[in-house]
């Protein structure tokens, strides 16, 4: 249950936030991917809502970086340094990256989300940042909140729900 | 259940209403030759709404050249059918904001879907230059998925059935809705905008968004509403139980020529238009 004083952070589509307990940071996520970094000893952790893997044109990444996972993860490590974590002290989960063409023309559309997932996995990996839980593909909306008290994720989708406790 | 809806729609008191005052608007604009004194006299009837007309011509989304003082003043800067979308947006917030439950959408996302799906749409029909309203692209966007607020209020019951079922199923998730509640939720939009005797276009959009090779009168507009729709949802904006289970229509994107460098762009714009739409709602 939320309590009243609790600070709902709301992550909208291109964009990164973060905060400390008792907040809770909260995206919808379709094909779109959702990176969430947890520091369990600091309580603190932010959470990035990436839409695609590069930018096509080379020009937007400037304007906008948390729009592309290869400008927005380095962005969402920066944050974390900035809460007071360093590397080592906080753990990743992933979610998102759904696709709904199947069967269509659109290698594009049909991709992203695949690509998405790929491209952040790879970032992990080079920055050895442990990834702790993943729920992506699919065909399925999610809507991930994450409480920062003690970094449960409550993940919602086609219509249930569960809570992720996994954050170490 | 359907027979719970026939009833809803026999009765009408349950029913989301409009201000008679907006009927009458809608009705007026809709004549070739309405003259803006008499509009700005009927919308002026309605105090809350005349309010509402005056802040939102001068929001940073319509930037008018300077401040807008009169409904009057309002009606010729902006014009007639901008004037008409504000109403319509003004009017449909408090049905639109409102919270999905059985859907799991809540009411802000439900109303930024909305708003987001109506710019999509206009800035679509601009680019491929179709010869469409581009303010009844709007109103068509905004309304899209109207009958979601009805069906909201049946789901509680069938939840959990309709929950498991979801689980295995395959097919359209609006097959699920009819055989749930008797309807799908686009049906139950149509007879709605049909009540409020909105026009046919309105009513065509409603019910084939979703399966835009439906469409016999007015398959471009449907086709736009169809493809921004997907976008939005794709962008995860106001995504619902059903998930991502509506397929692109292929039909609706050789309709009014989209291509695959198009549907990347819509997609890419998302964010940029979140933030329009923003300074919008934020009056």
């Amino acid at each position: 249950m939320l309590n009243k004083d609790v600070k709902i952070i709301n992550v909208g589509i291109a964009d990164i936030q973060g905060g400390q307990s008792p907040s809770v940071i909260r995206t919808t996520l379709g094909s779109c991917i959702g990176v969430v970094f947890y520091s369990p000893e600091k309580k603190v952790g932010a959470m990035a809502h990436i839409m695609l893997a590069k930018d096509p044109s080379g020009k937007d990444s400037s304007k906008n970086p948390h729009k592309y996972a290869e400008t927005a993860l380095p962005e969402l490590v920066k944050r974390m340094t900035e809460l007071g974590c360093s590397k080592g002290e906080y753990f990743a989960r992933l979610f998102g990256g759904a696709s709904m063409f199947k069967g269509m023309n659109s290698s594009f559309l049909q991709n992203i989300g695949d690509l998405n997932v790929n491209v952040a996995k790879e970032f992990l990996d080079k920055e050895k940042i442990t990834l702790l839980v993943e729920d992506v593909g699919g065909h399925e909306g999610r809507t991930i909140s994450l409480y920062l008290d003690d970094g449960r994720i409550l993940l919602k989708k086609g219509g249930f729900e569960k809570y992720l406790y996994k954050v170490r | 259940m359907k027979e719970k809806i026939d009833q809803l729609f026999e009765n009408e008191a349950q029913l989301p209403k409009i201000s008679s005052v907006v009927s009458k608007v809608m009705e007026m604009v809709g004549k070739p030759d309405v003259v803006i004194a008499d509009l700005a006299k009927e919308i002026s009837k309605d105090p809350g709404l005349t309010a509402a007309v005056i802040k939102l011509s001068n929001s940073a989304y319509f930037r008018p050249a300077k401040p807008v003082k009169t409904v009057q003043e309002s009606l010729m800067t902006l014009g007639i059918k901008t004037v008409k979308e504000i109403i319509l947006l003004n009017e449909t917030k408090g049905i639109l904001k409102k919270e999905l439950k059985g859907y799991q959408v809540d009411g802000e996302a439900n109303w930024m879907h909305s708003l987001i799906v109506a710019e999509l749409a206009k800035r679509i029909a601009v680019q491929k230059k179709l010869k469409v309203d581009k303010d009844v692209v709007f109103t068509a966007g905004l309304l899209h998925n109207i009958g979601k607020v009805i069906l909201a209020d049946f789901f509680p019951t069938v939840l959990m059935q309709f929950r498991t079922e979801l689980q295995s199923y395959q097919g359209p998730y609006t097959d699920l809705e009819a055989k749930f509640f008797g309807y799908t939720h686009q049906e139950t939009g149509a007879k709605l905008l049909e009540k409020w005797n909105f026009p046919q276009e309105l009513v065509e959009v409603a019910r084939y968004y979703s399966e835009p090779e439906k469409a016999t009168q007015f398959p471009e507009l449907v086709s736009i509403i169809h493809i921004a729709n997907c976008i939005v949802l794709l962008g995860g904006m106001g995504i619902d139980i059903g998930g991502l289970k509506i397929p692109l229509s292929p039909k609706a994107l050789q309709n009014i020529g989209v291509t695959e460098g198009d549907l990347q762009m819509y997609y890419t714009l998302l964010p940029e238009m979140v933030k329009h739409i923003e300074e919008l709602i934020s009056v």
